[in-house]
């Protein structure tokens, strides 16, 4: 079937079909074809980038590349000082940050409060931080939605996760209590340890990663005189990696260094819940389930355009046969067309999902509620799709083709059935 | 060299057969005009379908050129029609796609020939037919006369053994059928065969002998005294 001979003939058949076609059919075919591709690539893309985005979110706001935390029976990080120090000395690392965690609860309404008021009370992670370090591994000083960031050395200010806040979080749970009527400069109650102090909200920030949300921030060196930790041993140590070093290298350096002994060194991968690497298979699932029926949609419609084609060129295609043109010829002359509208389908689509959709999900997330949803569109594997897309289309071309082309060439051209 | 022997075609439509050729006997030597002529349903395009290896006869033989076309595989006549027949129909069957030069150019280029080559000798086979003009029209832009015109320069481009015409001049007004017998004598005066199925006995009377059918049966073969 693909000697050269029928290849060329099919390809000259082609070219001029396709000139000569319907420029309003031609484009509905490839708008079709476009409309194909994104479903493909965008619709499991947007499945698997709202993960990703919580993914990356969790990774740049919470754990940073590689986070080192407490063992489960220890209650800190064990030789916090030479580790952190040992951390500094990394080629590797472009910056650290380390937190001091203590779980707590803040109190609203205790100077109003009467006797037989309920107290407006909210459970939360205290976590004491350098601000500065912080930001530089998180950059959650521009997560602020109201107030300020802090600033070393802030005595009894906080900055308060969102979902520690009614106002922002309106959520009625059993056993879940959100603050009502704070905002910046409220006095609130922190209660850590046993040790209470009055402490001003300094800053709000918004931020859809539950850890950093449900947390309430100060100055370490505040939290460390309340919670009477003097030795200097952290609960946390967020790691930030140069630009394309991989975070396992980190994490297999530190563990070289004996760290696992005194504390868990995870990459951001590894320390992923179990539910959130299920969901994002689930999602890759989900998402390719969707783009089988767009294939199969795809298939079907070229099947239909060019079905429809050659049944009303039947007869052109029998006098082609009885002139003596060969019959893979003239299937090839389908195919190539068929791979035309895939390929330039293809080619817009790759197109729009590169130099916009991608570029324009980024600059602005689809607002979820738990995630800012981005499209995820590996080249690799959208390369794979449109191979996919453009096989499935040639397939889909070719059946429709070799079943007018079979028929009786005289029967084709006298249009008998 | 065409020889038909005892050529039985028959269509079935559920239980009804009907007989549309009942044994013909018929011979054409190399270089002959011959018209086939008959009334409606009399069987002369089907015996044309025959001879020109479009369709399969339900019996009989059918031998050109030495080759009994009953032993011959689909490829084998698909090569015969591209490299030993022409065809001209009623309806001049030109690609609607292809410009004028380019459907005459397509048997060459399946033939194998570079496109070059194939363009120059459709250009001369146009020139020869008076449409040296229109090589790059679409059919749409050309006339009847045009269209049938472009027809005969495919069927002739690649210099076949024979030619079949399945009523050239049926949709073509006086002069164009005038203009385009006139190519046919012409190509004939040059040792072309020529096979033609008409309804017209003033063009039929145009060639050296003229086949006469009727319901399924030759009834005459009548040859004329002039030879071009």
């Amino acid at each position: 079937m693909f000697q050269t001979l029928n290849i060329r003939i099919g390809f000259f058949l082609a070219v001029r079909q396709l000139r000569r076609s319907s420029l309003w059919t031609t484009g509905l075919i490839i708008f079709v074809m476009v409309l194909t591709f994104l479903n493909l690539v965008v619709v499991s893309g947007i499945l698997v980038g709202l993960l990703q985005g919580a993914v990356d979110a969790v990774r740049t706001k919470y754990t940073a590349d590689v986070i080192v935390s407490t063992l489960d029976d220890k209650t800190y990080i064990d030789n916090s000082t030479n580790l952190l120090a040992l951390i500094h000395t990394l080629p590797e690392v472009e910056a650290v940050t380390a937190r001091y965690r203590e779980a707590g609860t803040l109190e609203a309404n205790y100077k109003t409060r009467r006797e037989a008021d309920k107290p407006n009370i909210a459970a939360a992670q205290v976590v004491g931080i350098d601000p500065a370090a912080e930001d530089a591994v998180t950059g959650i000083g521009g997560d602020l939605i109201e107030g300020e960031y802090l600033v070393a050395g802030d005595y009894d200010k906080v900055v308060l996760g969102n979902y520690l806040l009614k106002q922002y979080f309106p959520v009625e749970t059993p056993g879940f209590t959100t603050l009502e009527n704070v905002g910046i400069g409220s006095k609130i109650r922190l209660k850590v340890d046993g040790v209470t102090r009055e402490v001003t909200v300094k800053g709000i920030l918004k931020s859809k990663v539950d850890e950093i949300a449900m947390r309430v921030f100060m100055d370490d060196s505040q939290l460390r005189s309340m919670i009477g930790r003097t030795d200097g041993n952290v609960d946390e140590i967020a790691i930030k990696v140069k630009k394309g070093v991989d975070p396992a290298v980190v994490r297999d350096e530190l563990k070289l260094h004996g760290v696992a002994a005194g504390a868990k060194v995870q990459t951001f991968e590894d320390g992923q819940p179990k539910f959130l690497k299920d969901m994002i298979v689930t999602f890759n699932m989900l998402g390719n389930g969707f783009s089988s029926i767009g294939l199969v949609v795809a298939s079907i419609t070229i099947f239909i355009v060019i079905f429809i084609n050659a049944i009303t060129r039947r007869k052109f295609i029998g006098i082609l046969k009885g002139i003596g043109i060969s019959g893979h010829a003239i299937e090839i002359s389908y195919v190539f067309q068929s791979m035309f509208y895939a390929l330039l389908g293809s080619s817009i689509g790759l197109i729009l999902v590169y130099a916009a959709l991608v570029p324009l999900f980024a600059a602005h997330p689809i607002d979820f509620p738990f995630s800012d949803g981005i499209l995820v569109a590996p080249l690799g594997e959208t390369m794979f799709r449109v191979a996919l897309l453009v096989t499935t289309t040639v397939i889909a071309g070719f059946i429709p083709a070799w079943m007018i082309v079979r028929k009786n060439t005289l029967d084709s051209i006298l249009g008998r059935n | 060299m065409i020889e038909t022997k005892n050529l039985v075609r028959t269509f079935k439509n559920g239980d009804v057969v009907t007989s549309v050729l009942k044994g013909i006997d018929f011979k054409v030597e190399d270089g002959e005009f011959i018209a086939i002529m008959g009334r409606s349903g009399a069987g002369k395009s089907t015996l044309l379908y025959q001879i020109s290896l479009l369709d399969e006869p339900t019996s009989g033989e059918i031998v050109i050129d030495g080759h009994d076309t009953h032993t011959m595989t689909a490829d084998e006549k698909m090569q015969f029609r591209l490299t030993k027949f022409g065809y001209v129909f009623q309806d001049y069957a030109l690609l609607p796609e292809l410009t004028a030069l380019e459907n005459v150019a397509l048997p060459l280029l399946m033939q194998g020939k570079d496109r070059k080559t194939a363009y120059a000798e459709s250009t001369g086979s146009l020139s020869r037919v008076g449409l040296s003009h229109r090589l790059h029209s679409l059919p749409s832009r050309l006339s009847g006369g045009e269209q049938q015109r472009v027809s005969i320069a495919r069927a002739v481009a690649h210099d076949p053994s024979i030619i079949f015409a399945d009523e050239p001049t049926a949709n073509l007004d006086n002069e164009s059928s005038r203009a385009v017998l006139d190519i046919f004598r012409e190509l004939h005066k040059h040792g072309q065969t020529i096979i033609m199925v008409t309804h017209e006995e003033p063009f039929a009377n145009e060639a050296q002998a003229i086949v006469r059918l009727d319901d399924g049966k030759i009834t005459s073969i009548t040859r004329h005294s002039h030879v071009h």
